[in-house]
């Protein structure tokens, strides 16, 4: 009884060739994420680093190049550029951030309410806030830092917050339009539920993959707004050291051809502008992959 | 059909219209509330040593003691007449003053905007072209570096290099003294701030483009021309640029305020009499009148520009002319 078929089992087939595995890092910014960590690190941990007091005027040493005792030279009023990167770095990141949680906000809720509102209050908000694009943003700085007294962190956050809201909330208000028609939110209001349960329950929850890009992006040009006032003689003084505040010393600098005051703390701007740049990219292309496979 | 596009043409004026009158009254309030001594800006330094009397007379003569509903409602009626008032600090009508200094800006933006224009559209196909490969690749990398940083920075840096480190351009004005008559001269100074505008948002449309571009050639037109045997580069530039045209061009009108918007910072670091530094100027100095003109004007150019996109939209998509009475009947249903 051995004739006939033959149970062989399953036919061995060689393993697929596979290549080798894809490293970790494919695709994924690991630099900036390293360079933006090290530098938010070295400012939360500046005292850490400094090798100097970053407020005491060494006035003996102004404008000095760098050199081993000031790593990166000094400034015209001869404190030590090294230690104020790191000390200041805090001020400008931390304005970057509270600007962007009150322009994220302010844009979650505006939008939010107009994509709600009906047609003839969504027009009148929408023709409000492209009137408000309209005016000079310098007009309207300067006018909020007159209400809101002499800039300091919270208030210069205030004002770039104020004025940086208006891009967001028309995406949000375009995706809350699209979404109050679905049958979950007709649903949660029919039972009664109020417009901040709607946004937290419902509403934000499905559009904020949509804003994460602005958010992260709003970062980024909450810490060139800050830089740019700042530079003007409009944002922080000068005994608020940031690196914005350092660059208001620029336009000395070049007349004394200080480059090292120019150049390094603007260097280190940019580096962090970068890292967060790359950071908001590969979110947007997760956020986009996502929408696809939907 | 006519009476129709009347009819619209009619409401977009209108909207236009008194969108500028509201824009009109904010910044009337604004800038009034806003503190500081708009006479400072008329006497200069003399202010402090006014009497109380004087001071109260310098208010009079400039209108400044009555309500403020009554102040605008008399800047409106002169300004319907197209008297705009005179400038605190020039001591000349705002017309004028704005007038010797907008060829200037409108020098600097257009060509700025001309640049970015042939610029964006030139390297966005070049990166299109070379997807993937390594032009591209460090073209895309040197952008992002580039849209990264600050335009003030920018300019600091080039007046460094080439006005500080090897002095071959002029580091600030519009011309040298004495040489207004000079096209060479105007040229010389137009270099580095022009650079700056360039340079500041060449890479955001370039990078536009190449999507844009990137999503046209995967459309099936495109195979088939490929297929009847065109070569690749007409397919690019004769099928695939034609259709994303319309939506760069829509996107440029959009933005044409923003890129002005950055020459008013590049203005103020290169010292270049334009409207950017009138307008931070009068701003700062409370020059109520003058103030009021340049926001009138950049909001004039948003609005414009705005129709202008939506124009060119519709003219693409004529379904966009219907959106609005298709929103009405989404929100009725529900």
């Amino acid at each position: 009884m051995t004739d006939g078929f033959q149970m062989v089992g399953i036919r061995p087939v060689p393993p697929p060739e596979r290549g080798r595995p894809a490293p970790w890092y494919r695709g994924k910014p690991v630099a900036a994420a390293v360079v933006l960590a090290v530098i938010v690190l070295g400012c939360l941990c500046s005292e850490l680093l400094m090798t100097k007091d970053p407020t005491y005027l060494d006035l003996a040493n102004c404008n000095v190049a760098p050199n081993r005792e000031f790593l990166f030279g000094t400034d015209a009023m001869g404190r030590d550029l090294f230690s104020m990167i790191w000390y200041g770095g805090r001020v400008s990141l931390l304005i970057g951030i509270l600007a962007t949680a009150i322009s994220t906000v302010l844009a979650i809720v505006f939008g939010a309410a107009s994509g709600m509102a009906s047609v003839w209050l969504d027009t009148l908000l929408m023709r409000g806030t492209e009137i408000l694009l309209s005016i000079p943003g310098l007009l309207l700085v300067l006018l909020l830092q007159a209400l809101l007294g002499p800039a300091n962190v919270w208030t210069l956050s205030w004002v770039i917050g104020l004025t940086s809201w208006t891009a967001m909330a028309k995406v949000v208000r375009t995706e809350v339009r699209q979404l109050r028609t679905s049958d979950y939110v007709v649903a949660a209001r029919c039972m009664g539920g109020g417009f901040f349960y709607l946004l937290r329950k419902h509403l934000t929850p499905n559009f904020l993959s949509s804003i994460l890009f602005m958010v992260v992006m709003n970062i980024r040009s909450a810490m060139v707004a800050e830089s740019t006032l700042s530079f003007l003689g409009m944002g922080l003084p000068l005994e608020v050291i940031s690196w914005g505040s350092m660059l208001s010393l620029a336009e000395k600098a070049l007349m004394t051809r200080a480059w090292w005051i120019i150049v390094i703390p603007g260097a280190f701007l940019i580096a962090t502008l970068l890292s967060i740049t790359s950071l908001g990219n590969c979110l947007r292309k997760q956020a986009n992959r996502k929408a696809r496979n939907l | 059909m006519k009476r129709s596009i009347l009819r619209s043409i009619g409401i977009k004026v209108l909207v236009f219209v008194v969108s500028l009158l509201i824009l009109s009254a904010a910044v009337f309030c604004v800038a009034r509330l806003a503190p500081g001594d708009p006479l400072v800006s008329y006497y200069g330094d003399r202010v402090e040593k006014m009497s109380p009397q004087e001071r109260a007379w310098a208010e009079d003569k400039l209108g400044l003691n009555d309500p403020l509903t009554v102040q605008y409602v008399r800047w409106l009626e002169r300004a319907v007449q197209g008297d705009f008032g005179i400038s605190y600090q020039y001591k000349m009508p705002v017309t004028e003053v704005i007038a010797q200094r907008m060829g200037n800006t409108l020098l600097l933006g257009g060509v700025g905007l001309l640049l970015i224009f042939g610029g964006a559209l030139l390297l966005g196909s070049f990166c299109a072209w070379q997807e993937d490969r390594w032009p591209d690749r460090l073209l895309c990398r040197a952008g992002t570096l580039l849209s990264c940083i600050p335009e003030f920075w920018l300019s600091l840096l080039l007046i460094l290099v080439f006005a500080m480190g090897i002095r071959w351009l002029p580091s600030s004005g519009a011309y040298s003294i004495g040489g207004e008559g000079n096209v060479g001269d105007r040229l010389v100074h137009l270099i580095l701030p022009l650079t700056v505008v360039v340079l500041s948002h060449l890479w955001y449309y370039a990078y536009l483009v190449r999507n844009r571009l990137l999503e046209e050639v995967r459309a099936d037109y495109v195979l088939l021309a490929r297929v009847k045997g065109l070569p690749r580069r007409a397919v690019l530039f004769r099928h695939c640029l034609r259709s994303a045209m319309p939506t760069y061009l829509s996107i440029l009108a959009i933005s044409i305020p923003h890129v002005l918007g950055g020459t008013y910072i590049v203005e103020t670091v290169f010292s270049y009499p334009g409207l950017g530094t009138l307008s931070y100027e009068s701003a700062r100095y409370q020059d109520y009148n003058l103030l009021m003109v340049l926001c009138l004007l950049s909001g004039a150019v948003v609005m414009l520009c705005n129709l202008a996109a939506q124009a060119i939209n519709e003219r693409i998509d004529p379904r966009i002319r219907g959106e609005r009475s298709g929103m009405e009947q989404e929100v009725r249903t529900p």
